[in-house]
């Protein structure tokens, strides 16, 4: 039964990574702190597969990188474009409707009370 | 000597695309050493913190795979279908196809029943590991080049027509015309080429002391079975034993009169000359093969229709539904 919720579960959240990534990098970060940020806002999320997903992103225009040299340890860091921008808010608009949607059908079918 | 996090990097890097290894490798080591950095602050040693963070990254090879955005898949969903059927058709339809040309040659250029079993052996193993192999090469291919448009023009479009039809496993009448006639035939041409010919008979005349009599008998059975299985009106293994009796009463003497040369008159000397060859060698085991492939054949549709009924499922009709990958 654990797998079977584990699974759904993935299958729900794939895809939040996405947008709560766009969302957090309107200010600029860096891989790791980005998955700070994001796993103490309660997204579970891998390096591994986060660190590809940012060059996935960037390579389709939704971010841009730019080299930080001023401290000892350079840093690749990252910042949401105007183009990522609109796309996490058309996907924040599709994530609420469902959202309605589900709730609309809970109080139909009687089961919230 | 190399540290482990250059091991891991060097690792992970080998299968990315080599423009993007520079910026990755940066990009990746700044990561890492964050993620120890993190692990050192709450109090974990150097070299517990560095296996640590790289534990957490996993498998370098999976990670290059997801830098490379390559799939990590032979054949995808995209493509598992069209595979599926194609190869389902090569083996099921053209496989078949090969062996049986494969086995006529065989018999024609030397009938020996160890070099027949073994030739058709060998061309099943050959040409179905060699259709399996391409078929999966090409759409192996296919899944790594062809994403895009490529990609779309390769869906099939399913449509309702495409939807194989079905019988309800009943005994189909033309069958059971075609299987009475068809003796009535045999019989009229083996009593009218004794008889009805001012001409040497084609067929052994002394075999009218037994076995062609016995043909006879055994076709008005088979014709009879014909009129039993059409007012029984389905198939069970009743029907699949008594089916296989009645072929084999016929097959089994013929195939044995033509074998020990019985069964061609030894005066008829008018086979057609095709440029001086032994035509009626291969005239003899062109029929051999006819009688026992048409003969086991009969048989195993015979019990796979009983089976078939037995288990209350239709039987497809051939040759719809099959996806035309035009």
């Amino acid at each position: 039964m654990d797998a079977t919720l584990a699974g759904h579960l993935q299958e729900l959240r794939r895809g939040t990574v996405v947008v709560a990534s766009l969302i957090a990098l309107r200010a600029p970060g860096y891989g790791y702190s980005l998955l700070e940020t994001l796993s103490r806002a309660g997204f579970e999320v891998e390096a591994n597969t986060l660190y590809p997903l940012l060059r996935r992103l960037e390579a389709q225009g939704l971010l841009t990188s730019e080299w930080n040299t001023d401290e000892a340890r350079p840093r690749k860091f990252y910042r949401t474009t105007e183009q990522g921008d609109a796309l996490a808010e058309t996907l924040r608009g599709e994530w609420s409707r469902i959202d309605t949607a589900i709730g609309d059908l809970s109080v139909k079918s009687g089961s919230e009370e | 000597m190399t540290s482990l996090i250059d091991r891991y990097v060097y690792t992970a890097l080998r299968r990315v695309p080599e423009q993007q290894r520079g910026d990755i490798d940066r990009e990746l080591r700044a990561s890492i050493e964050d993620a120890v950095d993190a692990r050192v602050d709450s109090g974990e040693e150097r070299d517990t913190a560095v296996e640590g963070a790289l534990i957490e990254l996993g498998d370098p090879d999976k990670l290059a795979d997801q830098y490379a955005g390559r799939s990590n898949v032979l054949i995808g969903p995209d493509y598992y279908p069209a595979w599926r059927r194609l190869l389902t058709l090569l083996l099921s339809t053209v496989l078949p196809i090969v062996v049986i040309i494969g086995v006529v040659v065989q018999l024609i250029d030397d009938p020996d029943i160890g070099k027949v079993i073994g030739g058709a052996v060998t061309a099943i193993l050959n040409v179905g590991i060699q259709m399996a192999f391409w078929t999966t090469a090409v759409f192996v291919v296919l899944e790594r080049t062809g994403a895009g448009p490529v990609r779309k023009g390769l869906t099939l479009n399913w449509t309702p027509k495409d939807l194989p039809k079905f019988e309800p496993s009943t005994v189909p009448l033309t069958e059971v015309v075609a299987g009475v006639v068809w003796p009535i035939l045999l019989i009229g041409a083996l009593v009218w080429q004794q008889v009805g010919l001012d001409r040497v008979p084609v067929l052994d005349p002394a075999n009218w002391s037994f076995w062609w009599p016995y043909m006879i008998v055994a076709f008005v059975l088979g014709a009879g079975y014909q009129v039993w299985l059409y007012r029984r009106r389905s198939y069970d293994r009743t029907v699949s034993v008594v089916n296989a009796v009645q072929q084999l009463i016929s097959a089994v003497p013929l195939i044995w009169l033509l074998a020990t040369d019985h069964f061609f008159n030894p005066e008829y000397h008018d086979f057609i000359d095709l440029g001086g060859g032994d035509v009626k060698h291969w005239f003899t085991v062109s029929v051999i093969a006819l009688v026992a492939l048409g003969t086991g054949y009969d048989i195993i549709k015979v019990i796979l229709r009983g089976e078939q009924e037995r288990r209350g499922l239709p039987s497809k009709v051939p040759g719809t539904g099959n996806y035309n990958f035009g």
